[in-house]
């Protein structure tokens, strides 16, 4: 799902104003993100990765005070800078941004680059921009250029091109979104209303085969004739702010209630009951001798949780932190190096992936960003495939990094019976939606919001899922959070336990790990701390605790991925009832691209 | 007049739809494996338009979280309706999220895209209503008509036979909202129908004489016939693998498992060995069904397990259902009671709502309606009605 925007009337503000107007079509996911400001040429910038990447690449203002921007979220091909929007033709005086799917664009390529013409891109786009350098070179002013090359095109587009020397935005639509935004100084257009909704709420739809050109001194909607259409102007009276949110207060609260779904994506094709096995054809023969996962943050967690996987089906296998590991990397030997990063752009994760590669180790990039750096210089990239994520805190590329994991884990074994695993993995979005639906998350983070501190403990599979839940309350509520495993308690952090600081217990299953789990809960008790137990009620956690937080019965390795959806729900309503920036915590970014 | 947005009423329950209503609203209801609601979603955007606004109310989770922030690249907006207060007050709520004129249709029923289409086209800025021939107008709002004219709309008319009936597809321009703010509740209610009631005292109400697929269901037992009619008009977005045996990619079938047409097979669900599926069956997404587990004329939801061996005909169930090995729903009609009606000798194995687990060996009888979470135990002789999230052991 692309956006495009354009501006015309702004004068040095241009780009901020498009920069800014980015950001408004966030929601519909960024993997790279590009402007051209159009004056006596064509000046591009574009980048692959967060918005903030573009924003870094910007300076303040640029020659020009016509603009146009995009923004894209792939799911196939990869997003690099190059393939990044806006493109341009051959002369670079042209410039166009696309939405929508060019379903001839191979033929046309063919006959452009037959006639020596050079493209930059793998994008459908780029035809646009070469077929009115033709015309332009034919003799055709811009517009009448621009008109010809849409004629030759078949399929989906919104399209806004700019042209060096000229001060206008031209633009098309057929089955692709794109609307006109009409303030009384400037003239905008997009994709959808919020990209403009701040400037003006009076608006122009356009539909299939018009175009409009938006110039300084106004704008005009014509048909493919050229001949002009008297369209409607409408008044947007509905509020923008939370397009995007899917009728949620917040993105993270969308997005812990999207895993059902993302879960699905992430297991989709991959899993075979029938025979127990799991196909991961993207990495092809996979036999690691042992494996490294690097991380950072809640990616690190996930790493824990999928070295434990590991090293449960007799690979050794360790988890370490990116930043430690490329300042001084253990012995690496034969080991494959996971890196593990939502964006694929985490620095530090990027550093350890680089220190392995130099010294000689095969790489495999566990990632929910198609063509993110980390996917391009891993020998190997599997995909978790759980959608843009928005909220800084991760919910479920959380949730979809441990089903990778899962899947990583069980296609590098031995081959063995895994019916019972994929069972489980295949019960996963069921579960987390039973989660979703009965959780009584928001009466516990009532009962306990406002405590000194907030501890997390939990043993094995359960242990980084107590990491989890701490980083969690820490990145959004901004109280003081730890997590241990429940072993651990005794040998320091029980000094920290008192009346005003709950204990959540991580206790599923019956094994023993539970058993020694309510042996540490009884010890907590003992110094007056409340205990909120996360249970599947197999143990007898739930009669020693003052608060249950249920999760459905299932296998240990899908119980940690359910457990902590119940952990994630608490954390938001802790944050909420603060008044905390939920999406966009204090102090951090959501990927974090510097060391 | 160009309408681009729609208003879709999606914040009702569907109380005698219970107990399979427990934790979504009735257009999260299965047909033929896709929610209700997305049938109408796909009417809407293939019929072209560009915006949806879902008001959304009971289990509104359910719904946000399905189809997030658009449907086959149509932005939706979401309206909250806090108390679920009648149609009209649905609308309301959807008040600040548009910019009139607006289409207005219910979210729970399907309907082809023609009423749609029609009602679109004749409208120019008067208020216009779909109306339809229906076989049973008792159960829906009677129409009268003059010409292109509405005259009257009588709620669950006393009345035998064929007659038109409100289709609940409507446009309007911007009188509504006003018109809304006049019309006098009912039982603390405001209804959508007695909106056009208000309009058309102060000015003609058009009705557009349509026909095309629109059906509803009231009763569990009614998605089993939705379902069959869905089927037998093909309205399934999945490959045809053979004239009538739809299987959606990702789905896994054994080479030794029969299906027989109509039925279908959603994304991810695994059919195993020996097992026969169909005629007349849906097998939702992501949903296992046993070696040798024979499903015939039966609606199964996503995420269930079907276990070795069951048997299931005339058979409704939810989502994360679990039915154990060789238990049976042996199907069949029965006299079902629903609030304080009994409905005779209608055709339905069992219902048995999102995350019941059924025991091995179990045998149900006609007309069971099995509760949300409810826990039936091994060898247990089932019938009548069991309470959400009730144990029942031998």
């Amino acid at each position: 799902m692309c956006g495009i925007i354009g501006c015309v009337g702004r004068g040095d503000e241009t780009l901020q104003t498009l920069v800014e107007s980015l950001g408004k079509l966030e929601y519909r996911g960024y993997d790279s993100a590009g402007v051209a400001m159009a004056g006596d040429r064509i000046e591009l910038r574009k980048r692959a990765g967060e918005l903030d990447a573009l924003r870094a690449a910007v300076p303040e203002t640029l020659p020009g005070t016509v603009g146009i921007g995009h923004t894209r979220w792939s799911t196939h091909g990869p997003p690099t800078d190059e393939n990044a929007h806006p493109h341009v033709d051959c002369t670079g005086n042209v410039a166009v941004v696309h939405n929508g799917i060019i379903e001839n664009y191979q033929p046309l390529r063919d006959e452009l680059e037959a006639a020596g013409h050079t493209f930059e891109s793998e994008t459908d786009t780029e035809v646009v921009p070469h077929l009115v350098e033709d015309g332009i070179a034919d003799g055709l002013d811009p517009e009448a250029a621009f008109r010809s090359a849409v004629a030759r095109l078949e399929g989906s587009y919104a399209l806004a091109m700019v042209v060096a020397g000229s001060e206008a935005i031209l633009a098309a639509r057929n089955d692709s979104p794109l609307v006109l935004g009409l303030a009384d100084d400037a003239t905008y257009l997009a994709s959808d209303v919020p990209a403009f909704r701040e400037h003006t709420d009076r608006v122009v739809y356009l539909e299939d085969g018009q175009f409009a050109r938006v110039d300084r001194d106004g704008w005009v909607v014509t048909d493919a004739d050229g001949d002009r259409i008297d369209v409607e102007i409408r008044t947007v009276e509905w509020d923008a702010e939370d397009t995007g949110k899917s009728g949620y207060d917040h993105f993270m609260l969308k997005e812990i209630h999207e895993q059902p779904r993302a879960l699905r994506q992430c297991l989709q094709g991959r899993v075979d009951e029938l025979a127990g096995r799991v196909s991961l054809s993207e990495l092809g023969e996979l036999d690691p001798a042992r494996v490294h996962l690097v991380a950072a943050g809640t990616s690190y967690h996930a790493a824990i949780y999928g070295a434990q996987l590991l090293q449960q089906s007799g690979i050794p296998a360790q988890a370490f932190y990116a930043h430690e590991y490329a300042l001084s990397p253990p012995p690496i030997e034969d080991a494959l190096v996971v890196g593990v990063s939502q964006s694929g752009e985490t620095a530090d994760t990027l550093g350890a992936i680089r220190e392995a590669s130099r010294r000689g180790a095969e790489t495999l990039a566990l990632t929910n960003t198609v063509g993110s750096t980390m996917a391009r210089e891993c020998n190997r990239a599997l995909f978790i495939r759980s959608g843009p994520e928005i909220g800084v805190a991760a919910t479920k590329t959380f949730a979809g990094q441990q089903t990778a994991l899962n899947l990583l884990t069980i296609a590098a074994s031995p081959p063995s019976d895994a019916r019972d695993a994929i069972a489980a993995l295949r019960d996963l979005p069921a579960n987390v939606q039973t989660v979703l639906d009965e959780s009584n998350a928001e009466a516990v983070a009532e009962a306990y919001g406002g405590s000194d501190a907030y501890f997390f403990i939990g043993r094995g599979l359960n242990y980084p899922v107590a990491l989890e839940g701490a980083l969690k309350t820490k990145e959004i509520t901004y109280e003081h959070a730890e997590g241990f495993a429940a072993g651990e308690l005794k040998h320091g952090p029980l000094a920290l336990v008192t009346g005003d600081t709950p204990v959540f217990a991580l206790v599923t299953g019956d094994g023993e790990a539970a058993t020694k789990t309510i042996g540490s809960i009884k010890e907590v008790e003992a110094r007056g701390a409340p205990v909120v137990a996360i249970t599947d009620g197999q143990s007898e956690a739930g009669r020693y605790a003052d608060h249950v937080l249920r999760v459905p019965e299932t296998h240990p390795r899908a119980a940690a991925i359910v457990a902590n959806v119940q952990l994630q729900l608490v954390a938001y309503h802790v944050a909420n009832r603060l008044g905390r920036s939920i999406d966009k915590p204090r102090n951090l970014a959501k990927s974090v691209t510097v060391e | 007049m160009q309408i681009d947005t729609a208003v879709v009423l999606a914040a009702g329950e569907g109380t005698r739809l219970r107990p399979l209503t427990s934790n979504r609203p009735k257009p999260m209801l299965p047909a033929a494996g896709r929610p209700i609601l997305e049938h109408v979603l796909d009417t809407l955007v293939d019929v072209g338009i560009e915006r949806l606004v879902l008001v959304v109310g009971y289990s509104r989770q359910r719904v946000q979280g399905h189809f997030g922030h658009s449907y086959r690249d149509v932005p939706i907006t979401y309206a909250r309706q806090g108390k679920q207060l009648g149609s009209g007050h649905a609308l309301k709520q959807a008040e600040i999220s548009v910019d009139p004129p607006l289409l207005v249709v219910n979210g729970d029923r399907v309907l082809e895209e023609r009423i749609v289409a029609d009602t679109l086209e004749a409208f120019d800025g008067t208020p216009t209503l779909a109306v339809i021939e229906h076989a049973n107008p008792s159960e829906y709002g009677a129409a009268t008509i003059e010409g292109d004219r509405l005259v009257e709309l009588v709620e669950k008319p006393d009345t035998d036979g064929v007659g038109l009936i409100n289709a609940g597809v409507y446009a309007f321009d911007e009188s509504v909202f006003d018109a809304a703010d006049r019309t006098e509740l009912r039982d603390g209610e405001l209804q959508l129908p007695d909106i056009v009631a208000t309009l058309m005292t102060e000015r003609s109400v058009r009705a557009v004489r349509t026909d095309g697929l629109w059906v509803d269901a009231t009763y569990p037992w009614d998605l089993l016939y939705l379902t069959r009619v869905l089927l037998s008009h093909g309205r399934v977005p999945y490959p045809e693998q053979y004239p009538g045996v739809w299987v959606a990619d990702g789905a896994q079938i054994h080479e030794s498992a029969a299906l027989q047409a109509p039925a279908v097979v959603g994304p991810d669900a695994v059919v195993a060995a020996g097992a026969v599926v169909g005629s007349d069956t849906v097998v939702g997404r992501n949903t296992t069904v046993g070696a040798n587990a024979t499903v015939v004329s039966s609606l199964i939801d996503d995420d269930s397990r079907i276990g070795a061996g069951a048997t299931l005909v005339d058979c409704v169930a939810g989502t994360d259902v679990s039915i154990g090995t060789g238990t049976v729903v042996s199907g069949g009609t029965a006299d079902i009671a629903v609030d304080d009606r009994v409905f005779q000798d209608q055709r339905l194995g069992a219902a048995i709502a999102d995350r019941a687990s059924i025991g091995g060996g179990s045998a149900i009888a006609p007309g069971a309606l099995v509760g949300a979470g409810a826990t039936v135990g091994h060898g247990v002789r089932l019938e009548g009605r069991i309470p959400d999230g009730a144990e029942v052991v031998r």
